[in-house]
């Protein structure tokens, strides 16, 4: 079975092809074209650049991953339909339905989240060959939009066991550098900030660590950063440090505190990390070494892995279609495909 | 304009519901043909709090999260002549945008949205007659003044 995937949720456009059977397969193409260097200078995302440059990079780029050949050898498309920014999911919906139909292959909605999770399987040939024994698995997904505990209890069978009430982990770590003062993306450059800052230095508030519950909070902890400067008469580099330092530290603490929680409770034969976050070290460093003094295997995505890629979209796919009753549309079916930009992976 | 000072959270949840209600009733002339909240308030003010409240009084189950990641989401309501409740986030959006760049026009056109706009000040062709805006200034650590125009 080969699958082509395609991913434009936000500001990546990208193609993959996997390729094998059952258990065996492997990344064949990989091509991403990001666009952060064009909305660097503005700060944020603009969602027509990013739309407009999704339209001119998505058939070169097709062009390139496949060559002249197309998709004739192509068996299945997949694409990411959700969730998203609208205006950029579409790019990729659009081409990959078009595409579909054109050519006559099924096509198959991949949820980004779960595209995440998947990350995983390209990382860790372990997890690969055995993933039997490592299920259940208890899944942390972070990045600039969610903050999910999801129990996986097998390829596509998903609980969502808590998530944030406000904002997401990634987007606390954006609007933190916002108020430093310290560019997009900002989670990359907190982190890097913090290393040379003290973590205790700051007394920042822990919001939902004692909830009882999986949920979390962070849209307080970004107000307490802001009114705890506000505080200081002028803000040094030293106190920027600091303050990355002691932020990133809560923040941390609080994911690995509720992800161990959930992991005991849940009775879960590993532990998966996933999404953009995935890329912060102390997070990986510290929900390590938590798994290992409590005997729990734990698998985190290469960092060539932890941005959107079409890999982990195509990886998902490639699971969902071993399912007996796989969801791939065809023929007309495929124009039913829509955009789906709150999409939850718990959620048909 | 109307202004009211808001002491601490009860305070801000009595604000969204009397919001909400004046909204439907259509009380004055000012909220007549209202369908957009554009929404102001520096970091901190307490955005997400009044949000979280206008959507529990809107008879909203669901949690609120924020869309600032992806713009906007859309949740269902029965609300006065309202069915669907759009919460969007400028605030990633650092250039001037146009509605239908974002998505938004058809959302906005739709009288039965009830569309609440954060950082409202980032889209250059928002219908005015269409929009209340509701601005939340810091007094102090709790208190807060919710300026409504």
């Amino acid at each position: 079975m080969r699958v082509l995937a395609i991913e434009s949720s936000c500001d990546e456009t990208a193609l993959a092809v996997i390729s094998g059977s059952g258990s065996a397969w492997l990344l064949e193409k990989n091509a991403v074209f990001s666009q952060i260097a064009i909305h660097q200078k503005f700060g944020g995302v603009v969602p027509e650049v990013a739309a407009r440059k999704h339209a001119e990079t998505i058939i070169p780029l097709l062009t390139e991953t496949l060559g002249e050949n197309k998709l004739s050898e192509i068996d299945y498309l997949a694409v990411t339909a959700g969730p998203g920014l609208i205006t950029s999911l579409l790019l990729g919906v659009t081409a990959a339905k078009t595409l579909a139909y054109a050519s006559q292959k099924p096509l198959l909605p991949v949820n980004h989240m779960e595209g995440h999770i998947y990350s995983n399987w390209l990382s860790n040939e372990d997890l690969r060959k055995n993933d039997k024994i490592y299920f259940p698995s208890l899944a942390l997904v972070v990045s600039g939009g969610h903050t999910e505990l999801v129990l996986m209890k097998g390829h596509g069978d998903y609980q969502l066991l808590g998530t944030t009430l406000d904002d997401a982990v990634g987007e606390a770590f954006d609007k933190v550098a916002k108020i430093l003062n310290l560019g997009y993306p900002g989670g990359p450059i907190v982190s890097k900030l913090a290393l040379e800052g003290d973590e205790n230095f700051y007394d920042l508030p822990r919001p939902m660590l004692n909830s009882g519950d999986y949920n979390f909070s962070f849209s307080g902890l970004k107000t307490a950063v802001l009114y705890t400067l506000e505080k200081e008469k002028n803000i040094t580099q030293v106190a920027v440090k600091n303050m990355c330092a002691s932020f990133q530290a809560v923040a941390v603490e609080i994911l690995v505190k509720k992800t161990i929680k959930a992991s005991k409770e849940f009775q879960v034969r590993s532990v998966l990390l996933a999404g953009g976050v995935a890329a912060n070290q102390k997070l990986k460093t510290d929900l390590k070494a938590v798994c290992e003094k409590n005997n729990l295997p734990f698998f985190f995505p290469e960092l060539k892995y932890t941005g959107d890629n079409a890999a982990m979209i195509a990886a998902a796919a490639y699971y969902k279609l071993q399912a007996s009753s796989n969801e791939a549309l065809v023929n007309k079916n495929i124009f039913s495909l829509s955009v789906k930009s709150n999409w939850q992976i718990f959620n048909k | 304009m109307q202004e009211f000072i808001s002491h601490n959270l009860a305070d801000t949840e009595k604000i969204a519901q009397a919001l909400l209600s004046s909204l439907a009733a259509r009380l004055d002339s000012a909220k007549r043909g209202k369908s957009i909240l554009a929404l102001s308030g520096n970091l901190g003010a307490g955005k997400t709090t009044f949000v979280k409240f206008l959507a529990k009084a809107l008879g909203l189950e669901e949690n609120i999260t924020s869309p600032t990641f992806v713009l906007l989401k859309a949740y269902d309501i029965d609300f006065a002549d309202f069915k669907k409740f759009i919460h969007v986030d400028c605030y990633r959006l650092d250039a001037k945008e146009d509605l239908a760049d974002i998505g938004l026009q058809d959302y906005v056109a739709d009288a039965s949205n009830l569309v609440l706009i954060e950082w409202a000040d980032k889209i250059n062709n928002l219908p005015q007659q269409k929009v209340l805006n509701i601005k939340i200034e810091i007094l102090g650590e709790t208190s807060r003044r919710f300026i409504i125009s």
